[in-house]
């Protein structure tokens, strides 16, 4: 199992960084959505300093993880993938890789507006980005971080539906090769 | 004529008496702050509460006669974060909808072992009287001055965020507090 890319199939470090992060997004979702709902308790406290603790976990995998893409090269698209195709592909991934790290950092932005503390996981106490309370951009910053959540629940939509496609329909390993990697010589040709 | 005589005679009264009151001053709100300083989730933050009304009676050399008498209005409570206000105003803190005011008023002023001036009092905060030492800093400017104290509280002492919210790591229990009042005569 080679920890890089080749040119049939992800390398273990990237599919790490993919899977991880998908796991920590899905949380990271759902913790969103029920903590706004959430009373005014100590727990409540708690979970937002989660949710923060856990954004800021994502900003961080998804810089290493641009930074060791930025060192490899990636597999090949399938053979006979019509180029409109190619494109969408590698558009939603730029899309995807942009909105998680302004997801992130747009919950920092909003954060730092609210003057609300910042300590990742209790721990690491990390700067505000506007130098305290900002009322004007406070609401803005709010609107922006769940604006492109919910641009990314439709994004993710296709790229989970793309990958299921090219999965069951074009029965190609553009999944598998994400699942497993490098998928075993299984004889044809590519 | 009777008023004028009334007029006179208390000025007459005052002018006698004051010899033996310490100065009374008069604060400007412009430049005058309440604040203290308290940690969330380990971050120290300052609030400030920016209605405040303070009496001041005060000369640096006639400590018996000092007296310090605030009134302070809880609902103008800033901590530079609206969320943190709102619950800090609620029933589970100041509880402003029945205690929206709090009071301190002096008791004894004295010089301590490190020559700073201690005024000891009573403050009435939620409902809670506890007695409270304000450490004095008082620096004449011409006519004005400015005085300067500070005190060390205790949150639960008052009842402020008792039962789920007694937890001191997520809010600190100690809150250091800190007048800067500009007197003018």
């Amino acid at each position: 199992m080679p920890l890089r890319s080749t040119e049939t199939g992800w390398g273990a470090l990237v599919r790490a960084f993919h899977w991880l992060i998908a796991v920590l997004i899905i949380a990271q979702g759902v913790i969103g959505l029920a903590m706004v709902q959430m009373g005014l308790t100590p727990a409540k406290v708690r979970v937002f300093a989660l949710h923060k603790s856990i954004g800021i976990t994502i900003l961080a995998l998804v810089l290493l993880r641009i930074a060791w893409r930025l060192t490899e090269r990636r597999p090949a698209d399938p053979v006979g993938m019509p180029r409109w195709q190619r494109h969408a592909a590698h558009g939603l991934h730029l899309a995807l890789y942009v909105l998680i790290l302004a997801i992130p950092l747009s919950g920092w932005w909003f954060n730092s507006a609210a003057n609300a503390p910042l300590v990742w996981f209790g721990w690491l106490k990390l700067p505000s980005l506007t130098g305290g309370l900002d009322p004007v951009w406070k609401p803005r910053a709010l609107l922006l971080h769940q604006a492109l959540f919910w641009l990314l629940v439709a994004l993710l939509v296709l790229h989970v539906g793309a990958a299921l496609w090219h999965h069951f329909r074009q029965r190609d390993d553009v999944l598998r090769r994400m699942a497993f990697g490098s998928r075993k010589y299984s004889g044809d040709a590519r | 004529m009777t008023k004028w005589f009334g007029y006179s005679a208390i000025a007459i009264l005052a002018a006698l008496a004051s010899p033996a009151m310490a100065k009374s001053w008069q604060v400007d709100p412009a430049h005058s702050t309440l604040a203290f300083t308290n940690s969330y989730q380990g971050v120290e933050y300052t609030g400030r509460f920016r209605r405040f009304t303070a009496a001041i009676d005060y000369d640096p050399n006639d400590l018996a006669h000092a007296k310090f008498d605030v009134a302070i209005d809880i609902t103008s409570l800033d901590t530079q974060n609206s969320e943190r206000d709102h619950t800090a105003l609620g029933a589970d803190f100041f509880d402003t909808a029945k205690f929206p005011r709090a009071h301190f008023v002096t008791t004894a002023f004295h010089k301590a072992a490190n020559g700073k001036v201690v005024a000891e009092g009573v403050l009435t905060l939620r409902g809670v009287s506890k007695p409270v030492a304000l450490t004095v800093s008082f620096k004449p400017d011409g006519s004005a001055a400015v005085l300067d104290v500070t005190a060390q509280l205790k949150r639960l002492d008052f009842g402020l965020g008792t039962g789920q919210w007694a937890d001191t790591s997520m809010i600190g229990d100690g809150v250091a507090v800190h007048g800067h009042l500009s007197l003018k005569p």
